[in-house]
């Protein structure tokens, strides 16, 4: 196990985790001292019957103060504002996020403007503003994917200002995180496999980036166990419940890892894919990790190699040679995205160039990477990364990603 | 209680005016490389206009500020963040932290993965600075050290390397724009 | 196929800073949570070996006030919670640091304890029932010598003992300079006792993905280190990892509760001159032994903890419990050889044959236990008596 130099590490998050984790969720924030709280959720989860799941497990025992059930898909700064002031209209002394990670974002940023007391959100922006505990948060998340349910980020939308403020404290982390099966019951196929993806791209960067410790590697190695074991299964059977429970626990693990370790490139491309073209993240973590792991690879053979071990099992691990492993997980990594792709009747994909969109055009169109690269280039994911990247890593590495081929591994300029 | 003493904190004069000093000299030499090397002038140029940074060791100091004229020139601005309207502030959680980067036991890379920086400002122009620090370094030291300080140490042709070393030494010693 | 086996909860409130200047980046996170005026605690014999120099300088240039006590007794009681208490409010203080392990840490908690709520909660937290309220800062600063206590909810003091979650220290450092070389006796009791905690976790029927990802991190960086750390104590670096391991594994114990290993572990060093770890390591193999016959699935777990990836894949199908075991009894072994005054079994500790009588009552009494069954004590107790390794 690995001990670097130095390292930090902390998940404050208490984990709630079971077929029934739900009907704790009273008695959670009784402890905290709250009794009211605002449901922070959006249309999607709330159509898909979610909500109804949360109202009934909390019975009489929960008195819900007001539902907020319009978060957009992008955490913007109106619909905080909004909700801070739908929370003190309503009495409420707690919030419970239910959703993915732009209600998790949303209610972190209502929880700072009611805890606070204030009406401007930037003024606390940036790291070490915040230096007092906020108002109880639960948050309860329906994709297993994101582990925004334990990061102690959030990021939202100025619309008018044409900015985005990122919001870093440990003061903003959910007191508990609820993963209980029933609210990823009913996540389509693509959307499993996409965000079951996104939690495997978040452990295996965790585990060969610079900032991995020996706690965001356990975590991640657990992670990645419980993927390489459940995720093509639960895409195939959608209503089995240990296999859901086991990938919310994969995604917490996972998004307890990259919290503190951080990720590399795989991300750096992805969101910068996410920003140009509006592709969903964990199509772009999909197609973009086994890239991470060719690229970095020079670097991190023995480590990329220890892999092998949770993804492939031991017994397929023992009989490989130690060099040939890294080689081994790249293979699975891309057999997995195919048995994705085969499960969801194609609607999984495996590089950039065969998503379309409704008219059948390319989503992310060829003539787009320069500007993806150039996005790429600004993000932050890029220090933790192994091997560095200009313009041109860049944008080789997108090109190949467009056309789904492997790296030349003879053009990667090696430090 | 007999056993009670309270302990005001020293300071660590030594240890600061070294780190003062590097970032008085990494200050000056950003500003040489700006007008002589052509990469480190376009990174500037991509920056918006007027931008400032600083890059400052908590929690009272030392810090360094690089700015852009309005005429676009890259200008070293002195030690004082306080009161300034900067961009970007890079801040070195303390002085060990920075000492460990100044003395190049750390890389960039290392320390950030380390959590030694906190960084309050635009991650994109974060990074910009850090590209622009990295190359600085490898104009500066000599490439056993250098190696050890950026992910990957560029080939640049030898002689435009050692040209630009002696304009960016000059240009920061002398601290002529 | 892995899986989630049953319902479960989780919770590490601590922060870790480890390694290289781990010290002078407390101020930051102090001042982080408004904390400017820390109180540090440590016992008289560790700030004779230089740790009141060591924090002093780490806090130099941090502008911070630092109030340092270094009389903790072995044996904390109530009556110094409370001049603590008095000391802490007429100083003005806001935080406070506990250095070093066992007493301190646990008269640090009681006084958080005390501080952070109303004066009646150290009452409610000796009878167990102190849920909720929010603590004041508490970082803590162990060395090597641990109980297996500082970073959990509990805190055992001269006749009083106390459970409160929110006691478990929000902060914690390890340093190469904060945790100096021990004799080779106590930093094998303190890795052993680690370890325990560790492999009884990963064989608690309560276990999850958490705990046992704690637990293993704990037990590699044991079996990784130990040798390291006794045969060159003045490498730095597996003296930290040793650190490390202890709190890993203290969290998963936390989070589960004692085995029957580690409380009678405890127990048995009430009744004799050996510390507790030493003894567990006397017993370790045979309660590894005593879960061979049930599932599995934990034999392949334990494996992989004590052996690593290596081992563990080259076992096989083979019987991962007995494997795991053979590791420990040539670490066992090995420390014996290192350490000529290591007793070969617990019948060379000064235990009478009485006392298996009482031990298995006896282990009621240690905090954090589990639901002990007593025959399945007595029957390691009998074991342990008939083996020298």
């Amino acid at each position: 196990m690995c001990l670097p130099g130095y390292y930090e590490y902390s998940c404050r998050v208490k984990i709630v985790a079971g077929h029934d984790a739900l009907e704790r969720i009273p008695d959670l924030l009784r402890r905290l001292g709250a009794r009211r709280p605002l449901l922070v959720t959006d249309r999607g989860v709330a159509g898909a019957g979610l909500v109804g799941i949360l109202r009934e497990a909390m019975g009489e025992r929960l008195e819900i103060g007001a539902v907020a059930d319009d978060v957009p898909p992008d955490s913007d700064l109106e619909a905080v504002n909004r909700l801070a002031v739908l929370y003190r209209e309503s009495g409420c002394d707690a919030l419970i996020a239910l959703g993915g990670g732009s209600v998790m974002d949303t209610a972190k940023g209502i929880n700072i403007l009611v805890s606070e007391r204030g009406d401007d959100l930037l003024k606390f922006s940036g790291a070490g503003t915040l230096k007092r505990p906020l108002k109880p948060l639960i948050a309860v998340p329906t994709t297993a994917g994101t582990g925004s349910e334990v990061t102690l980020v959030a990021v939202i939308k100025d619309r008018q200002r044409r900015l985005k403020m990122a919001f870093v404290s440990y003061f903003l982390l959910p007191d508990a995180a609820i993963l209980d099966s029933r609210m990823t019951l009913s996540l389509p196929a693509p959307i499993t496999a996409a965000t079951g993806m996104d939690a495997l791209s978040h452990a295996v960067e965790a585990y060969y980036c610079l900032g991995k410790n020996p706690l965001s590697d356990v975590t991640a190695l657990a992670a990645i166990r419980l993927i390489g074991g459940n995720l093509l299964n639960v895409v195939h059977n959608p209503s089995d419940r240990e296999g859901r429970l086991a990938m919310a626990n994969a995604a917490a693990l996972a998004g307890m890892a990259f919290s503190n370790s951080m990720v590399g490139m795989v991300h750096a491309l992805g969101h910068a894919v996410g920003s140009v073209c509006g592709l969903p993240h964990g199509v772009c973590m999909a197609i973009l990790l086994p890239y991470g792991l060719e690229y970095n690879r020079h670097k991190r053979e023995a480590v990329m190699g220890e892999l092998l071990f949770p993804i492939g099992g031991p017994e397929i691990y023992g009989k490989t040679a130690p060099e040939d492993r890294t080689g081994r997980v790249i293979a699975y990594i891309r057999q997995l995205n195919e048995d994705l792709h085969a499960a969801t009747g194609g609607r999984h994909a495996r590089f950039f160039g065969e998503i379309r969109d409704r008219e059948g055009n390319h989503a992310a169109p060829r003539r787009r990477l320069p500007e993806i690269a150039r996005t790429a280039l600004g993000d932050g994911a890029i220090f933790y990364n192994p091997e560095d990247l200009d313009y041109d890593d860049l944008l080789m590495v997108l090109e190949a990603a467009w056309e789904g081929m492997p790296l030349d591994s003879g053009r990667i300029r090696k430090g | 209680m007999e056993s009670f003493r309270e302990i005001p904190a020293g300071g660590k004069p030594v240890k600061r005016a070294y780190v003062a000093l590097m970032l008085w000299f990494v200050g000056r030499a950003i500003q040489a490389a700006a007008r002589v090397d052509e990469a480190v002038g376009e990174e500037f140029a991509a920056l918006p206009e007027g931008f400032a940074f600083s890059l400052e060791v908590l929690p009272g100091g030392p810090a360094m500020i690089v700015g852009k004229d309005e005429d676009g020139r890259v200008r070293y601005r002195g030690w004082r963040p306080a009161g300034r309207r900067l961009d970007l502030r890079m801040k070195i959680k303390n002085l060990e932290g920075a000492l460990l980067m100044f003395t190049f036991q750390e890389s960039t890379a290392t320390a950030t993965a380390r959590d030694r920086l906190i960084v309050d400002g635009e991650v994109p122009a974060a990074r910009a600075v850090v590209r622009i620090l990295d190359r600085v370094e490898v104009y500066l030291l000599p490439k056993i050290v250098a190696k050890l300080a950026v992910k990957r140490y560029p080939d640049w042709p030898w002689q435009e390397k050692i040209a630009n070393r002696l304009r960016i030494y000059a240009g920061a010693i002398l601290g002529f724009p | 196929m892995f899986r989630s086996a049953h319902s479960f909860v989780f919770r590490s409130p601590t922060k870790v800073l480890s390694g290289a200047r781990a010290l002078e980046n407390l101020p930051v996170e102090l001042a982080g949570m408004d904390a400017r005026r820390p109180l540090v605690l440590a016992t008289a014999d560790l700030a004779a070996r230089g740790m009141e120099r060591v924090m002093t300088a780490a806090f130099a240039d941090s502008g911070l006030t630092v109030g340092f006590l270094a009389g903790v007794p072995a044996r904390p009681d109530r009556e110094l919670v409370r001049d603590l208490y008095g000391l802490y409010r007429d100083r003005g203080c806001d935080s406070l640091i506990a250095l070093g392990s066992g007493p301190t840490p646990a008269v640090a908690k009681a006084l958080n304890i005390a501080l952070s709520g109303k004066p009646e909660d150290l009452e409610a937290a000796a009878a167990g029932a102190l849920e909720d309220g929010r603590p004041r800062p508490l970082a803590a600063i162990p060395s090597l010598d641990v109980s297996g206590y500082e970073m959990t909810r509990y805190a055992e003091l001269a006749s009083l003992s106390l459970t409160a979650p929110t006691a478990i220290p929000g902060l914690l450092v390890l340093d190469r300079r904060t945790v100096p070389a021990e004799d080779r006796k106590t930093t094998a009791a303190a890795a052993l006792l680690t370890l325990t905690q560790a492999l009884e976790a990963l064989l608690h029927p309560d276990r999850n993905h958490l705990t046992n990802a704690y637990a293993h991190g704990a037990a590699r960086f044991v079996m990784e280190n130990l040798r390291t750390a006794l045969k060159k104590p003045a490498e730095g670096k597996s003296r930290l990892a040793l650190a490390n391991a202890a709190f890993f594994a203290q969290t998963a114990f936390d989070n589960l509760s004692g085995g029957k290993i580690f409380c009678l572990g405890l127990a048995i060093s009430r009744r004799c001159a050996l510390s507790p770890g030493l003894i567990m390591g006397l017993l370790l193999p045979h309660g590894l032994l005593m879960e061979m016959d049930r599932e599995e699935d934990p034999g392949k777990d334990l494996l992989l903890a004590v052996g690593g990836m290596d081992d563990h894949a080259l076992t096989g199908k083979g019987p991962g419990v007995r494997k795991a075991v053979d590791r420990v009894v040539e670490l066992l072994l090995e420390l014996q050889s290192l350490i000529p005054e290591y007793p070969r079994g617990i019948r060379d500790i000064g235990l009478r044959r009485d006392d298996l009588e009482e031990l298995p009552d006896a282990v009621g009494e240690v905090a954090g236990r589990g639901t002990l069954d007593p025959s399945e004590v007595r029957y390691l107790l009998d074991k342990a008596w008939e083996t020298r390794f």
